[in-house]
């Protein structure tokens, strides 16, 4: 998500909400006989809105599971989960008055400060990256159907291989009486031996490291030398078997981004639950001592 | 051979309509590492909850007067009715009583929200002023106004001056002394010219050292500065005595005959020492009963006397002479006599009121201010003629290093104010066996 002008009522609001907590905690601070305190009043009063703010910015992973819930638009959800998320940080630092000496009480807070780390990180690189996806992967897919599309493609590959040399796998009888593409069988057998020795294992293991055909511009100059190799019949299928590699150099250069865009979200998801778990129980062992 | 087309039928082919239900990459580490931290979370706190450990819940280390607690949260978080299990005032005082601060205080706070716990190892004494100025910054007391400042926010901003200074106070002592007199050079001393220091006369309990200006043996007296047991025993000055501090250059000789000097106490005990002495000096030698004396020059003018007839004659006269050295100077030279039963009976000796604690509501710790010499804070000390001048210092020579900030000493009330009246402590019986606490 980009943060753009749509968030600027959040943005104030929030700096608003902080300002006002802020001049609130300073008063408390400074009069409170025994310093802030999270077992007093204030102080429980911003564990709760704290601990809320945590709970609302948490429901937003349930919000998505959910798409079809009429409970505002998902939009309006992540800005809440990224300003109010923001926000309660300062309450629940407010709440324990900047103090956190407890084993669990030190747990919490180390997960906390990562948790919004790893947040605001995240937040960063959701909006700079996802116009890299745009402008790099024209062909994006929907990142769980990679694999299910590279079988296809690998498919096709296969299907146009088998026009111009015949089953791959099978007798030279059955491969003469299947092409589709007339030849000289020696172009024939060159095709052969190029897309099994080439094409075929990198299109089985696109994201194997060093491969030719994985690298736009290596993979360029390969097809290219195959273009003079081979007769000029066969250059049709050339081209689709380039379009198609160049189609698995996106695939992979999709997932590199999709990386980039999530891989901080294993941090952040799973800390905000074993936070948001551990910060309840906190809450009630707290209240008991 | 056509080149690829991807048509709206080949791009919906693409489509796996059931891709979500499997879980892969990143998402599928992130349920599993959500799974692993929430579980290893509670695995944590399992632990230590089979084990019968409160250690993850402690909201920080105890004070070292409770180290021994720290693993035993019962022993201050007593069970109650309801669900809390909080720290009670009860539970403090199991173990130490907690005497009340004044009698006709409006509000008593609850023991941990001054003593607050769980804020590590250091006096759980050391309480935040706000503790105190949360009914000094606008005191009222049971019976409306109170007699003491009533608006006070801290010892650097509102404090103010120490009652002993204030306008109209005196020294209370009727003890006459001269400080100006005494710290001059080459005051006449005992062997020739001295000059004295503060420590010949004040000094703090447990020195071992001998006075330079005192009877040598002279009993030390009980002290009378036993009102704040709590503070270690040399932290007041030991009170100014005759014997160990006068003594040498005050003699209270009472005739040439004697190098002796009579004791320093109520004039009855002086009168019948001196009478029994003359008693006993004239009896070893009558052959002086006739021999008039010499003007004694220390003595005012006065018609000679004529000899004595006999022994009682020649003790009357010299108890006449004696009481005449003493009663109208050498006493007189400090101490205010009065003659309330006629000039012929006995003087009556004033009380010395000599004051032992100048801010009774506070403490002062001479021993913890030894390396600041005496007149830098008593600086009037030097210019002092009379009894009445009261020379501890004020509230602004405090003030230079105790004041807010880091490079300055401790400020807060409790550095000189204690709240309980430890007068009103009362013993506790220990609840704990050794056995126990370890």
């Amino acid at each position: 998500m980009r943060i753009d002008q749509t968030h600027r009522p959040w943005v104030i609001a929030t700096v608003a909400l902080a300002i006002v907590s802020t001049v609130a905690y300073v008063v408390y601070a400074v009069e409170a006989p025994a310093g802030p305190r999270g077992g007093s009043a204030m102080g429980l009063t911003f564990g709760i809105v704290g601990y809320g703010l945590m709970l609302y910015a948490g429901l937003l992973g349930a919000r998505k599971r959910v798409p079809t819930w009429r409970i505002g638009r998902a939009q309006t959800w992540m800005r809440g989960h990224l300003w109010l998320g923001l926000l309660s940080l300062l309450l629940i630092l407010f709440h324990g008055g900047f103090a956190f000496r407890g084993p669990l009480t030190l747990v919490l807070m180390l997960l906390f400060f990562i948790v919004i780390g790893s947040g605001i990180l995240g937040a960063a690189i959701q909006h700079y990256v996802p116009s890299l996806m745009t402008s790099r992967v024209p062909l994006e897919t929907i990142y769980e159907e990679i694999p299910h599309v590279r079988a296809q493609l690998r498919e096709e590959a296969d299907q146009l291989a088998a026009a111009i040399c015949g089953p791959l796998n099978g007798s030279t009888e059955e491969q003469t009486q299947s092409v589709l593409v007339e030849i000289e069988h020696d172009d024939r057998e060159r095709f052969r031996e190029v897309y099994l020795r080439k094409v075929r294992p990198y299109l089985a293991n696109p994201e194997t490291q060093g491969n030719e055909l994985g690298d736009p511009l290596r993979s360029g100059e390969t097809f290219e030398a195959l273009r003079r190799l081979l007769a000029e019949p066969v250059h049709g299928v050339l081209d689709d078997l380039e379009n198609i590699c160049e189609e698995e150099q996106q695939l992979s250069r999709q997932i590199r981004i999709y990386r980039w865009l999530h891989a901080w979200l294993l941090v952040h998801v799973p800390l905000s639950i074993a936070l948001l778990v551990l910060g309840a129980i906190h809450a009630v062992m707290a209240l008991r001592y | 051979m056509a080149g690829r087309i991807r048509t709206n039928k080949k791009l919906a082919q693409r489509i796996n309509l059931n891709y979500f239900k499997t879980l892969r990459g990143i998402p599928r580490w992130r349920r599993i590492l959500s799974g692993v931290f929430v579980v290893a979370g509670l695995g944590w706190l399992g632990w230590y909850a089979l084990a019968g450990s409160p250690k993850p819940y402690n909201a920080g280390p105890l004070g070292h007067a409770h180290a021994l607690l720290g693993q035993k949260c019962g022993a201050c978080h007593m069970s109650q009715a309801s669900y809390r299990q909080s720290a009670t005032d009860q539970a403090c005082l199991g173990c130490h009583d907690g005497p009340v601060h004044q009698e006709d205080q409006r509000f008593t706070p609850s023991c941990s929200s001054c003593h607050v716990e769980h804020e590590g190892a250091f006096r759980l004494a050391s309480t935040s002023d706000a503790t105190c100025t949360q009914c000094h910054a606008d005191l009222k007391t049971t019976h409306g106004a109170s007699k003491f400042v009533s608006n006070i926010r801290g010892f650097d901003s509102s404090h103010p001056e120490f009652a002993a200074l204030r306008p109209g106070v005196m020294d209370p002592g009727t003890v006459k002394f001269n400080h100006q007199v005494h710290l001059k050079d080459e005051l006449r001393g005992p062997n020739g010219g001295v000059q004295l220091k503060c420590a010949d006369c004040h000094r703090p309990p447990g020195t071992d050292e001998s006075w330079p200006f005192g009877i040598s043996g002279a009993a030390l007296k009980p002290a009378s500065f036993t009102a704040s047991d709590r503070l270690p025993d040399r932290s007041y000055m030991q009170p100014v005595d005759y014997e160990k501090h006068c003594a040498t250059c005050h003699t209270l000789q009472f005739d040439r005959r004697f190098s002796e000097s009579t004791p320093h106490k109520e004039p009855k005990v002086v009168y019948d020492f001196v009478f029994n002495k003359l008693t006993e000096y004239i009896a070893g030698h009558p052959a002086e009963i006739p021999l008039v004396d010499e003007p004694d020059k220390r003595l005012p003018t006065r018609p000679p006397q004529p000899p004595a007839r006999n022994a009682a004659e020649w003790v009357q006269q010299r108890m006449a002479d004696a009481q005449l050295l003493l009663w109208r100077k050498s006493c007189k030279e400090c101490h205010a006599l009065s003659y309330s039963n006629g000039y012929d009976a006995l003087p009556v000796v004033a009380k010395s009121a000599i004051t032992t604690r100048w801010l009774p509501h506070a403490e002062f710790d001479h021993e913890a201010h030894q390396m600041v010499q005496c007149a830098s804070c008593h600086a009037k000390v030097n210019t002092s003629r009379e009894t009445s001048d009261v020379l501890i210092p004020g509230i602004q020579t405090c003030q230079q290093c105790h004041r807010a900030g880091q490079d300055a000493a401790e400020a807060r009330c409790f550095e000189c104010h204690v709240y309980h009246d430890w007068s009103k402590e009362k013993p506790v019986a220990g609840k704990y066996t050794v056995k126990q606490l370890q």
